[in-house]
């Protein structure tokens, strides 16, 4: 209270200003007439008696400065009178200022703007209740797309019957529905949920209500929540929504509620239903299907349990299962199940990406520190003359210390004011890379916590700029000044710590180029995968005719036949089109349609996984439309329909794994596994009649799996797409190519409307940005790295330049000195591009796993980046080489 | 004459405060003239040590300050002490006193060991 009131009183007394000082005179007089009085009183004269209070009075002035002090705020004052010097003596060296301030300005910009990123993607506290406690299950196992195949519903159940540490167990089966109105009709990814999900969520309503435990089960008339996202865009963010009536799937959906707004998982959705949707989520086979994984887990931690208890009773309910229910977990293909923080869950993927960036950044800012602290460390040389003269008019070292920190805040203060500025472009086009790799990349802002990390930040780096510059001792005034002030060398240990710095800039920038070049060498490799089709002028559409229950329909299902046909037939005869076929998926997408497989007369090894392939349809023309080569036997012909004999053509990859060194012709091999019984697909025996080449489905840097093509005709039509292959120019037949699908199928949306080339250039963009943006940060980090080297040199020339007259007069040529300097340089140069490289092959390892086709320690890569370092670095040197060597021996002996 | 005495960081506070307990309001001269007379001349108050002390107590609510006539006709600041000031000298003055028994304790000739 005393100090708050106190301190209320110093405020509005350094506001008060003059009247004050008006009154302290008056006092500080009245003081003194006292004084005198009394002094006459005691018999002195008038005279001897003014003297005497003066003398008594220890000065006015002293004593109106001290209360001055007392009243007001003095730093204040103080700091008011250096930032005006601060921005004088800036002014006065422009080109030190505009270096300082843009340098500070890429660096700082750099690390705002990434590090807006990584607080919204993985930072930044979920938007669910209690977020901290949610948690998500993966189930996983050995083998192609094993990375996370799901859980059963039995298996749910035994972990909610099994470990009490999770509170609440939630279900979430992704599911695509149809959304049909009047006018068109779109696919919405949505998921099938348990009556609990938002409760264990987290998440509340922005309108009407979310589902609940009376929604579960088949009796449960179908109801959505929308996402936020979905009611904005779709429905234009309508309040009266609530209670409306969707067509889903033919299906009439009551829409109960809007969601809150909150990152989508574990991919986009539009809208959360409960399962009585899907006739088949209700079914029995579901229900009670052991294989049938389908659905993804979340929970949260009961009160008062903790992870290690929750991963401790998950393993155990696991290793139950596993014992229990042999049939459903092959021990050759070790089932497991992880238990992961939902928030890392949410950020699994972006991790690696931004932590990268983030590294990058943090180098450029090392590096621009470096600079603008060598180029203080310079400036602080030429003004020791300035800071003694304030030192001998009676500055302490504090004060000057204080004058040092206020210019290195101007630097760095209007530095981040750019910086920030430079964030808020850079965060528009991060946030275009991160939607691909986190579903939070709308939550990323340039918001108070980001300032405050740049303000921490700019603060922080004007401190350690204000330390690293050596003041005058206090006591060696004298000397100094004695010495006629001439000691302009900079001392030994300020040399040391410049060429310190410039060989860890060098060493920094040697880092980062490396990681720029295997980052774009990873992306031109993958830009050079072959996809496994022989051209690039075809277009794939996928026009999915029937949904999953419309597919098991027999009259459904020869009608969708008959219009793909149709539109098959159509586009074929349009102008330019060498083949068109019919398949499903489309060529380069990926699949999670897979299945064990079995070949006739061949046994499994005893602990070996059991063999699976990918199911996929095709009609007779879809390999030459695709341009997927035909490596031995025929192609499907119209005679495989159905009744006909059952035949299949395979990929190269299931020849090499399952048939090496046989003639998989005429061989026969059947789908198997418990899971098929969950699927219209029979585990009739089928030969192979035909062996094509591999595609890259999965992305082009995934490995082609094995792949089991059946004849379209042969299968349900579900899920299907067309595949287009023109002469040239394929991208102009879209319209053409989609009015004639839009007539056939007016309800039906036209998907992922692509040509191979786009499909391609979606693998690989988002290597492109990561090369992209590690590589300007390299750019950038050498560009630094050689202006600190070419300052510190010429700073190193202009001190030696009396020795270097010296040298000359006493015989020692041009070339000797330009040597010389050179050679200082090179030194520097050279521990920098060793240690750099040392750091490199350390750091190269981190990222790894964002290289692709490429070595982390590649040597072309490693040699070509220390090549190009050298290279700009004796650019660098050079030219203070050549100053040295033009300076005229006559002139600077005179001087 | 007296050896001179520096004024210890703290005590003026409590001499000022002490001094217009026991003399009522009075301007910054009386207080420094009393201050010098009570220490028989070994402090000398300069305005510079004196002034911004009594701002302070002012700035922390001791003390009241505002212009008077004085009792030779004289216009001068007073100052004058206030209820908190009244509690501050009363705390400040028991711990001194206790410090100050501490410190002779210390001092105090041991008794040897026996």
């Amino acid at each position: 209270m005393r100090f708050l009131r106190a301190a209320l009183a110093r405020i509005s007394g350094f506001l008060a200003g003059t009247p004050a000082e008006d009154d302290l005179r008056d006092e500080l007089q009245s003081h003194l007439d006292m004084e005198t009085a009394e002094n006459v009183r005691r018999g002195m004269n008038a005279d001897d008696a003014r003297r005497h209070a003066l003398m008594a009075s220890g000065g006015l002035t002293q004593a109106a400065e001290a209360v001055h002090d007392q009243r007001g705020l003095p730093w204040v004052d103080g700091v008011a009178a250096d930032n005006k010097y601060a921005f004088r003596s800036l002014r006065r060296t422009p080109a030190f200022t505009a270096v300082v301030v843009i340098t500070l300005a890429l660096g700082i910009g750099a690390n705002t703007a990434i590090f807006s990123v990584v607080r919204g993607v993985l930072l930044k506290p979920l938007p669910h209740r209690d977020g901290d406690r949610l948690l998500y299950l993966r189930h996983s196992m050995d083998g192609a797309g094993g990375g996370n195949v799901s859980f059963s519903v039995p298996e749910v159940n035994d972990f909610r019957a099994g470990a009490p540490s999770l509170g609440g167990i939630a279900e979430y089966s992704p599911w695509t529905l149809t959304l049909r109105t009047d006018n068109d009709a779109v696919h919405i990814d949505v998921g099938l949920v348990t009556g609990n999900f938002f409760d264990v969520m987290g998440l509340s309503p922005i309108l009407g209500r979310v589902t609940r435990a009376s929604d579960d089960g088949a009796g449960a008339p179908p109801v959505m929540v929308l996402t936020y996202e979905l009611w904005k865009s779709r429905f234009g963010g309508d309040s009266t929504i609530i209670g409306r009536e969707v067509k889903l799937d033919g299906k009439t959906v009551t829409v109960i509620g809007v969601m809150q707004a909150a990152p989508f998982f574990p991919d986009r959705i539009d809208g959360l239903l409960n399962m009585a949707i899907s006739e088949h989520h209700v079914s029995a086979m579901m229900v009670q299907g052991r294989t049938h994984r389908m659905t993804e887990m979340i929970a949260r931690l009961a009160p008062g349990a903790t992870m290690e208890q929750a991963r401790t009773e998950v393993a155990t309910v696991d290793a139950r299962m596993q014992r229990e229910f042999k049939e459903a977990y092959n021990p050759g293909s070790h089932y497991r199940v992880a238990v992961i923080p939902f928030k890392e869950a949410l950020g699994e993927k972006a991790r690696l990406t931004l932590l990268l960036l983030m590294g990058a950044a943090a180098f450029v800012m090392i590096i621009s520190a470096a600079n603008v602290a060598n180029l203080t460390l310079m400036r602080g040389v030429g003004r020791e003359h300035e800071l003694v003269a304030r030192a001998a008019l009676g500055a302490g070292v504090a004060r000057l210390r204080r004058l040092l920190l206020v210019e290195n805040l101007v630097l760095t203060l209007v530095g981040a004011a750019l910086g920030v500025l430079i964030a808020i472009g850079g965060v528009r086009l991060l946030v275009s890379l991160a939607s691909r790799y986190s579903p939070r990349a709308n939550e990323i802002r340039l918001d108070a916590t980001v300032l405050g990390f740049t303000l921490a930040l700019s603060v922080t780096l004007a401190l350690l700029l204000s330390f690293v510059a050596s003041l005058p001792q206090e006591g060696t005034f004298a000397s100094i000044i004695a010495a006629g002030g001439r000691r302009m060398s900079g001392g030994l240990r300020k040399q040391r710590l410049q060429r310190g710095l410039v060989i860890a800039q060098v060493a920094v920038s040697v880092v980062l180029l490396a990681g720029a070049g295997l980052l774009t060498r990873t992306m031109v490799r993958l830009s050079d995968v072959n996809t496994g089709l022989k051209t690039e002028e075809v277009l794939t559409m996928r026009v999915q005719l029937l949904d999953f229950s419309g597919a098991l329909d027999k009259q459904a299902d020869a009608l969708a036949k008959e219009r793909y046909e149709r539109m098959r037939s159509e586009i074929r005869a349009l102008p330019g089109v060498i083949e068109a076929g019919v398949g499903s998926p489309l060529p380069l997408s990926s699949s999670d349609v897979k299945f064990d497989v079995k070949a006739d007369g061949k046994t499994l090894a005893s602990g070996e996984g059991a063999p699976s392939a990918e199911f996929r349809t095709a009609s007779p023309e879809y390999f030459r439309a695709a341009g997927i080569p035909l490596i031995s036997g025929r192609e499907f012909a119209s005679s495989d329909r159905q009744g006909s004999e059952r035949v299949v053509i395979v990929n190269q990859t299931l020849v090499d794994k399952y048939f090496p060194h046989e003639d998989p012709l005429g061989k026969r091999i059947a789908w198997t596994g418990d899971v098929l019984r969950f699927t219209p697909i029979s585990g009739e025996w089928r030969t192979i009649v035909g062996v094509v080449g591999n595609t890259r489905d999965g992305g082009l840097d995934a490995l082609p799996r094995p792949v089991i093509f059946s004849p379209f005709e042969q299968e349900l039509a579900f899920g299907g797409g067309l595949v287009i292959r023109a002469d040239s120019n394929v991208a102009a037949l879209a319209t053409a190519a989609t009015r004639i699908v839009h007539r056939i199928a007016p309800a039906t949306p036209i998907e992922k409307v692509m040509t191979v080339a786009q499909i391609k250039d979606q693998s690989v963009s988002p290597r492109r940005l990561n090369a992209a943006l590690v590589s300007s940060f390299g750019i950038l980090a050498v560009i630094i790295a050689a202006v600190g080297i070419a300052g510190v040199l010429a700073f190193s020339v202009s001190a030696r330049t009396n020795e270097i007259g010296i040298r000359m007069s006493l015989g020692a040529d041009r070339g000797r000195v330009q040597r010389m300097i050179l050679s200082e340089g090179g030194v520097l140069l050279a521990i920098g591009l060793v240690s750099g490289v040392a750091c490199a092959y350390l750091a190269a390892d981190v990222i790894h796993g964002l290289l692709f086709g490429i070595a982390p320690h590649d040597p072309t890569t490693f040699i070509g980046v220390a090549a190009m370092m050298a290279a700009i670095g004796i650019v660098a040197c050079w030219i203070p080489a050549m100053r040295a060597a033009r300076i005229d021996p006559a002139i600077t002996m005179r001087s | 004459m007296p050896e001179k005495m520096d004024v210890k960081q703290g005590t003026l506070a409590l001499m000022i405060l002490r001094t217009l307990e026991v003399l009522g309001p009075l301007h910054g001269y009386g207080v420094a003239r009393r201050i010098e007379e009570t220490s028989e001349n070994r402090i000398t108050l300069n305005y510079g040590t004196l002034y911004p002390a009594l701002l302070k107590l002012e700035q922390e609510g001791f003390v009241t300050a505002e212009w008077r006539q004085s009792e030779n006709n004289r216009r001068a600041k007073y100052y004058a002490l206030t209820a908190a000031g009244r509690k501050q000298l009363a705390r400040e003055t028991r711990e001194w006193q206790r410090t100050s028994d501490l410190i002779a304790a210390f001092l105090a000739p041991r008794r040897e060991a026996p």
